[in-house]
């Protein structure tokens, strides 16, 4: 007879998962589906929002700054403020550079964010990381699958209010000039100063949004440290988002899902056939894995499941001129 | 007399389902200037880069001074006989107008000082422009380079995609006074063009493509007083594929 | 002082073979390889495998001179620099040349960027996680410059060996560009792929040599960072943002961009220990690249924007 209340555990945890991602996949959608950024250093915005939160919100740490103790609420929304805020500063240096500029410099961003949590050790931790970041109602709440069904349910809130959120924003005048400013290149550049403040504009909310996932993941599992936030998880919410569908809201959500499910089920498939001594050696085919699967989505159908038609091609305009014809059929 | 190209039912494309030259058909004799007109879409450009080995050929047969180059890379044809000139980004803009034909001449493998005197010596104003950056020189000047370049392997057959394209009437009859300095020089021309006054001024033969395949072939001076040239160009003014 | 300036040589040695690479195909290929880095990890693994295997057939090699290392590295390195040229190759091959027919640079660096994850943890599943070392034998600095001059210089014969090697490889891979046709193909077809076509340039031999090159530099440059440093699989990923950076410092497309970018991108990681500590040397690479972005986007020796 299975056991039911792991079996409801499990799917709790993967659920709060899967809707953490789907939100800071939306975010990243704002950005990259609506607007043609292409921001390579996602991990270290989230990382960002995760480390204000647990810093704003937990107890007094030895020997570095943090410990206020504040409702988990404003953690989260400081959270997002921090986030923003590294993002203005980044997208003021870095958001006219051209795209794959744009990429290296993020993914550079992203490196220093890490670099900071690793040796900062009075802001950040260091290796350590921060322990006892508060789950939110623990006290309120008795139970750790109760716990668990609160918490998912809180998420899907908000991943429910983000969504609405950003599917207005996009269909508002706002998000029509984001959109014809993302596929024309000349018409941008006529606009000038407008194009930049708005590409900035959606690059600073998409990486809130973004905080916002990394503080809920923070308050789940109550326990962060800088090895949470490389560019491995950057890399998983690239091909959540591009097997969804990127430019789709819908798509975001769906990618994030389907990706973690992949993601969790090959690992629990190497746990099972992989002997003990070799677990962390398996967890390495895990991600060699995934990046065959973002490989051969790229490949066979880069437009993911719901996304729109040559989404990806069509920011190709803007970036570098169009590569000459093969000579031969291939 | 062998022709200098023959095209025989081309089919040719970007994509293998989507064929744009649907069938066409032509010969150009050696030593003449030849012009491939039609409206918008009717593939003449498409025509001429099959030939010259830029867009993948699905069926048919090209076959330059009697032999068969159907398909053949279009860096082998330039060592071949076949000189290109493209319609847009037609030279080496970060290169001076000599680095422009130097590379040229070493990439064909052409005694340089020969051939470069030459070159100069039909194109006086690109030798006195010679040490510009290509991208400095003015519309005009920079399609004579672009010729001058494809000229560095004294190629037998030059094919020009649309020579005449952004530039003044003044300056599309210096283009085409020089084109017809080449051909006297003996290599036979091969033009795809939209100003079809022009091309058959100097054009020897013509043809008219329309959707993909030859409509009407003539003389050039047949064809200028054809009236069926000028309703095919008028009946698919909006259109064509 | 100057031994900083020198560990920063040789540091920047590392950097600058690895930089040509990732410029040559970023001018010529027109994207930002994110999976460079690995073909530097796999050439210097490679050469360990095949270091160990000589090992096992021979029996332990003679160092040679004063050096940690006998014959026997240098004919693993040769291998290794054949190994990742045919990986470079077969990684466009089975997947860049693809999504190249698609004509979307961005699909190509997301591409990269998962391919770069592949390789890296192939790597470490099949080396595991701890550093290796291409020799045990303990190297004893020679002293070139004596403590009371700017601090002094002491330097090892291995270090001496990385920065005699690369000026040779440099200079070479120069003389080797400016002496055949290649180079002029090769900056041709990163200028303008069709009319290079049309004037005679096989631009896909010139893909191919491209990978190759890269290929070979970026496995002498893992096995120098593996002599002077470690074996890790982390290797190539930590070097990543200083290749890039040396690369779009010297100006993309630029041979001697790269190499200088990548001498300037080392000097500047050395010499900024002593302001910043050790563990945000990265940080250095990244400041010299958000500079070089900010003031002159085409570099020092670039052409096009």
């Amino acid at each position: 007879m299975p056991d039911l209340v792991g079996l409801l555990s499990y799917a709790t945890f993967f659920l709060v998962f899967a809707s953490v991602f789907a939100i800071i996949v939306l975010g990243l959608n704002l950005q990259w589906g609506f607007t043609g950024l292409f921001n390579v250093g996602v991990a270290g915005f989230v990382a960002v929002g995760a480390y204000t939160s647990a810093l704003l919100t937990g107890p007094e740490y030895p020997g570095q700054v943090g410990g206020f103790g504040l409702p988990v609420v404003v953690g989260w929304l400081g959270a997002m403020a921090a986030s923003g805020l590294a993002a203005l500063v980044v997208g003021v240096a870095a958001l006219r550079l051209r795209h794959d500029y744009l990429a290296i410099t993020t993914f550079g961003i992203a490196v220093i964010f890490q670099l900071v949590a690793l040796n900062a050790q009075p802001l950040t931790g260091g290796p350590f990381g921060l322990q006892f970041v508060p789950k939110p109602l623990a006290d309120a709440i008795p139970g750790n699958l109760a716990w668990n069904a609160a918490y998912l349910l809180t998420v899907a809130v908000l991943l429910g209010v983000v969504y609405a959120a950003l599917e207005r924003l996009v269909r508002s005048p706002w998000g029509r000039v984001l959109r014809a400013v993302r596929e024309d290149e000349i018409a941008a550049e006529s606009l000038g100063k407008r194009a930049f403040r708005l590409r900035l504009q959606a690059f600073v909310i998409g990486c809130m949004i973004m905080g916002l996932g990394g503080a809920l993941y923070a308050h789940f599992v109550g326990y962060i440290a800088p090895e949470d936030f490389l560019p491995i998880l950057t890399f998983q919410l690239w091909t959540m988002l591009i097997v969804g569908g990127s430019g789709n809201n819908r798509g975001a959500i769906l990618g994030a899902v389907v990706v973690w499910a992949l993601w969790t089920l090959s690992g629990g498939l190497l746990r099972e056939i992989v002997p003990a001594q070799h677990q962390a050696r398996a967890a390495t085919l895990q991600v060699v894995l995934i990046g065959l699967m973002l490989m051969a989505i790229l490949l066979v159908r880069p437009r993911g499941l719901l996304g729109e038609d040559a989404v990806v091609s069509r920011h190709a305009r803007s970036v570098s001129p169009k590569p000459d014809v093969p000579t031969s059929p291939s | 007399m062998t022709a200098a190209l023959r095209v025989e039912a081309l089919e040719a494309g970007y994509e293998p389902g989507l064929p744009i030259v649907r069938g066409a058909s032509l010969t150009v004799a050696a030593g003449e200037i030849f012009a491939v007109l039609g409206p918008n879409g009717a593939g003449k450009s498409t025509l001429i880069k099959a030939v010259a080995g830029l867009v993948p050929v699905f069926a048919g047969r090209v076959a330059l001074l009697g032999r068969d180059i159907t398909g053949r890379a279009a860096h082998r044809l330039a060592h071949e006989g076949l000189g290109f000139v493209p319609q847009t980004e037609n030279v080496f803009v970060n290169l001076t107008v000599a680095d422009n034909l130097d590379l040229a001449a070493s990439i064909l493998k052409v005694p340089r000082r020969q051939r470069l005197d030459a070159l100069y010596a039909l194109f006086p104003d690109l030798a006195r422009q010679r040490k510009l950056l290509a991208g400095r020189l003015s519309g005009g000047q920079r399609q004579m380079l672009a010729v001058a370049r494809a000229l560095v392997g004294a190629p037998k057959v030059l094919i020009l995609d649309e020579p005449s394209a952004g530039l003044s009437p003044k300056l599309v009859g210096l283009v085409f006074e020089k084109l017809a300095d080449v051909r006297t020089g003996g290599v036979t021309i091969v033009l795809v063009e939209q100003n079809v006054k022009a091309a058959l001024a100097i054009a020897d033969r013509a043809a008219v493509l329309v959707e993909g395949r030859e409509r009407i072939v003539g003389t050039g001076p047949d064809l200028a007083r054809d009236p069926q040239v000028a309703a095919l160009y008028l009946g698919h003014r909006g259109g064509g594929a | 002082m100057l031994q900083l300036v020198a560990d920063g040589f040789v540091i920047g040695s590392v950097i600058a073979l690895g930089a040509i690479g990732v410029t040559l195909v970023y001018s010529i290929l027109q994207f930002a390889n994110f999976a460079h880095g690995e073909l530097l990890t796999w050439g210097a693994y490679l050469a360990w495998t095949v270091l160990v295997g000589i090992t096992a057939v021979a029996g332990p090699i003679m160092p040679l001179g004063p050096f940690s290392f006998g014959w026997s590295l240098l004919a693993s390195l040769v291998v290794a620099a054949l190994a990742t040229a045919a990986l470079a190759l077969l990684l466009d091959r089975v997947l860049f040349r693809r999504l190249r027919r698609r004509g979307s640079a961005i699909t190509l660096i997301m591409a990269s960027f998962g391919a770069a994850l592949v390789l890296r943890n192939l790597l470490q599943f099949a080396y595991g996680a701890v550093p290796e070392y291409y020799s045990r034998e303990i190297q004893v600095a020679l002293r070139l410059v004596p403590r009371h001059v700017l601090g002094g210089l002491r330097i090892t014969p291995d270090q001496l060996f990385v920065l005699g090697l690369t000026a040779f490889t440099v200079v070479a891979l120069h003389v080797f560009l400016t002496r055949t046709t290649l180079g002029k193909a090769m900056r041709a077809t990163s200028l303008n792929p069709q009319l290079a076509r049309v004037t005679g340039i096989d631009v896909d031999g010139v893909i191919r040599a491209t990978w190759i090159i890269g290929g070979v530099l970026a496995a002498v440059a893992g096995v120098f960072s593996g002599l002077t440093v470690q074996l890790w699989p982390q290797l190539g990923l930590d070097l990543l943002l200083p290749l890039f950076a040396a690369a779009i410092l010297g100006g993309i497309g630029s041979v001697y961009g790269a190499v200088a970018g990548g001498f300037i991108v080392g000097l500047a990681e050395s010499l900024s220990v002593p302001l910043i500590g050790a563990e945000y040397r990265a940080a250095t690479a990244f400041a010299a690249l958000i500079a070089i972005l900010l003031v002159r986007p085409t570099g020092l020796f670039g052409e096009r924007p």
